[in-house]
């Protein structure tokens, strides 16, 4: 693959078609993600961003990629900002058209597009520049609407698009798993806690009317399954009416690709969860270890669908096991952990998700010496497996994830000292396997539910 | 009476207002028509009303984003926006008959002056800033520059007589002329106002939207 951007690609030839004309389709699709009427979804932040951004780089002194770069001109946001913003000056504003030199509006060229589209996936949209912006712009609104505009061109990750959405939709899940082959592994891992742990736990499937029914990221099943067990073995503990359901009940996959890059492809896949959880008659949808599904279903998909067609409740695992430790519902015991844990926020939970403090009551509740990272909270620094990143390895992409937003981290883990590095989000564990293993640290990843379970006193 | 102070003196200022006001209502108005976005709040964010204008407050009179992130802006970018507030408040007070809005208008004209001066030398030396910058942005910062200077220069600020004149405006009878180093003064004056609303240096009418529309978006 030759050259657009820096040494790495996202995209492949076959997906970006680096040699043929698109600039006119991309203008076109440019134009209609302006229009209120075909982009509703966030066209106020996202006409806003583009219009007032003050150029204070206030941004880039938070960045995790820009930061780990050595302040790489080519990764600072607003750099990655203007590549649209200057397209939407030169095409689509008065100023742009009459004095493009002065504002700054240049006009879209088929190298300038190959280079866009990757460096729109050099961002994980943890929007900790949003955060901290003096005038709340976001950058991360403009790469996402980006990513919208490549993707109505037909230019997406083969790993979020053919690989993602589209699988699931086909499958039930991303990682294309039957029915039976479903089954097959939950009677595996009932055998494995067995083993493991020396008692019996019974993990319900497509069982109708259950008061919660969790999904989780599917791609837990085959990478994370001590998450997958540990939640199954504090459900049982809690003593709850509870479910999983298999691809024969729907959608069985948390994950929603479309948070990402597409809010046509979103709002398929919310709507096969809703529809998933309708057809179970459940009481509550409850969201296994994934940051981006809980974004999109405890808040992106409120003003889309309607609350009468949304006759559930959403929450995240952690809210609940935060609350039953609380109850007393479960009991747990520190000394059942005694390695020093620390925990890493996820952005799309933490700084998009407001889940700051459950998932540190229960670490503090189940582990015998938990400490924080710094920074952390909604100044936590992205791991780098946001967006889709932890499944992308073509084009030598780990190694930038390593070298960038992986370098942070584990100059942050390796200052905490611990020995555990506790998570709550599947593209998190594939990003700290990776940072683990790359840089050679002294440290084991954890789910929060494979910790609870281990300090469970049954 | 001659062309110019009629011109600058009794005309352009109802222009200058009329299109500060319309220009910046029309873009308020479809703003607050635009359709309500998918939530994309950011947390912690204060839920109540108080907690918003407290927040806000602290953010308008400190800076506090840049103090906390971008030390090196915030001094220049503070001395720059006090220098406004105070300008502003001197065109208040001057109108309410207030003596005080000399003291003030002098003082924001320095600070205006300051601020807008080593914001304008930040952005051309600093390496990181002079990479994102494009001409328009030492433009305005120009125009805020010479805009303080010309009022500066002209005395116009600490001259408490001038009040005379804005309350003429307001009855429509301008009392004209003026001294040429006002209308100096005022053309700038006139001329900002009429190119405010069409540039990013709207952001005070734009944050109210980034913030509570989006940033601090109540959840339902």
């Amino acid at each position: 693959m030759r050259k657009v951007f820096d040494d790495y690609r996202v995209l492949s030839d076959e997906t970006l078609r680096p040699d043929e004309p698109r600039v006119e389709k991309f203008l076109q699709a440019m134009k209609k993600s302006l229009q209120q009427r075909d982009n509703w979804t966030f066209w106020l932040p996202y006409t806003l961003s583009l219009d007032t951004c003050m150029k204070c780089g206030t941004c880039a002194e938070v960045c995790p990629v820009y930061l780990a770069s050595g302040k790489k001109d080519i990764y600072h946001p607003v750099y990655r900002s203007d590549m649209l913003r200057k397209v939407y000056k030169r095409y689509f504003t008065l100023p742009g058209r009459l004095f493009p030199g002065l504002v700054g509006a240049e006009d879209l060229t088929e190298e300038k597009l190959n280079a866009m589209a990757e460096n729109v996936y050099r961002c994980t949209i943890c929007r900790r520049c949003a955060y901290v912006c003096p005038v709340a712009i976001d950058n991360g609104v403009i790469v996402r609407e980006a990513r919208k505009i490549f993707d109505a061109i037909d230019i997406a990750p083969d790993e979020l698009k053919k690989n993602g959405t589209q699988k699931q939709i086909k499958f039930g899940n991303a990682t294309g798993t039957p029915a039976n082959a479903f089954l097959d592994m939950i009677e595996f891992l009932e055998e494995e806690i067995e083993d493991t742990k020396g008692y019996k736990v019974k993990i319900p499937v497509d069982k109708e009317g259950a008061e919660y029914l969790l999904i989780h990221n599917a791609g837990d099943y085959l990478a994370f399954a001590e998450t997958v067990m540990g939640a199954a073995e504090v459900m049982d503990a809690a003593g709850v009416d509870w479910t999983l359901n298999s691809p024969a009940k729907g959608v069985n996959d948390a994950v929603n690709y479309g948070v990402f890059y597409s809010d046509a492809e979103f709002t398929t896949i919310v709507k096969a969860h809703v529809e998933t959880a309708k057809k179970l008659g459940i009481k509550t949808l409850v969201v296994g270890e994934c940051g981006h599904a809980f974004e999109a279903l405890k808040y992106l998909m409120l003003r889309l669908i309607p609350p009468e067609e949304r006759p559930f409740e959403v929450k995240s695992i952690l809210e609940l096991e935060d609350e039953w430790i609380r109850e007393g519902r479960i009991k747990v015991d520190p000394e059942k952990n005694p390695e020093p844990v620390t925990y890493h926020d996820s952005c799309k939970l933490g700084r998009l998700g407001g889940m700051y403090e459950e998932p540190r009551r229960i670490l503090k509740a189940c582990c015998k010496d938990f400490r924080e990272l710094t920074p952390n909270r909604e100044m936590s620094i992205c791991c780098g497996g946001g967006s889709g990143f932890a499944i992308m390895e073509k084009g030598d992409f780990r190694k930038f994830r390593m070298e960038t937003y992986g370098k942070l981290k584990a100059e942050q883990l390796k200052a905490s000292g611990a020995s555990i590095i506790a998570l709550a989000c599947s593209n998190c564990k594939g990003q700290f396997r990776e940072i683990i293993n790359y840089y050679q640290l002294p440290v084991r990843f954890a789910g929060v539910s494979e910790l609870v379970a281990n300090a469970l006193v049954r | 009476m001659d062309f110019w102070q009629s011109f600058i003196g009794g005309f352009l200022p109802y222009i200058a207002v009329a299109t500060l006001v319309f220009g910046l209502g029309y873009k308020v108005t479809c703003w607050l028509k635009a359709p309500v976005n998918l939530h994309w709040e950011l947390f912690p964010y204060p839920h109540t009303l108080g907690g918003q204008l407290s927040e806000l407050l602290a953010e308008v009179f400190t800076l506090r984003s840049l103090f906390h992130h971008n030390l090196k802006l915030w001094f220049p970018s503070l001395v720059m926006h006090w220098g406004i507030y105070a300008v502003v408040f001197w065109l208040f007070f001057l109108l309410v008959g207030a003596p005080v809005a000399i003291y003030l208008g002098v003082a924001g004209g320095i600070l205006t002056l300051t601020g807008s001066c080593l914001l304008f030398l930040f952005r051309l030396f600093v390496p990181g800033l002079r990479q994102i910058s494009t001409p328009v942005e030492y433009l305005n910062l120009l125009f805020i520059f010479l805009l303080a200077l010309a009022a500066l220069a002209s005395g116009a600020l600490g001259d408490f007589a001038f009040r005379n004149y804005f309350i003429s405006l307001l009855t429509f009878k301008p009392h004209l002329p003026l001294p040429g180093s006002y209308l100096v003064f005022l053309l700038l004056l006139w001329l900002f106002m009429i190119y405010l609303p069409f540039t990013r240096m709207a952001h005070f009418a734009v944050k109210y939207f980034t913030y509570h529309k989006v940033k601090w978006g109540e959840v339902e």
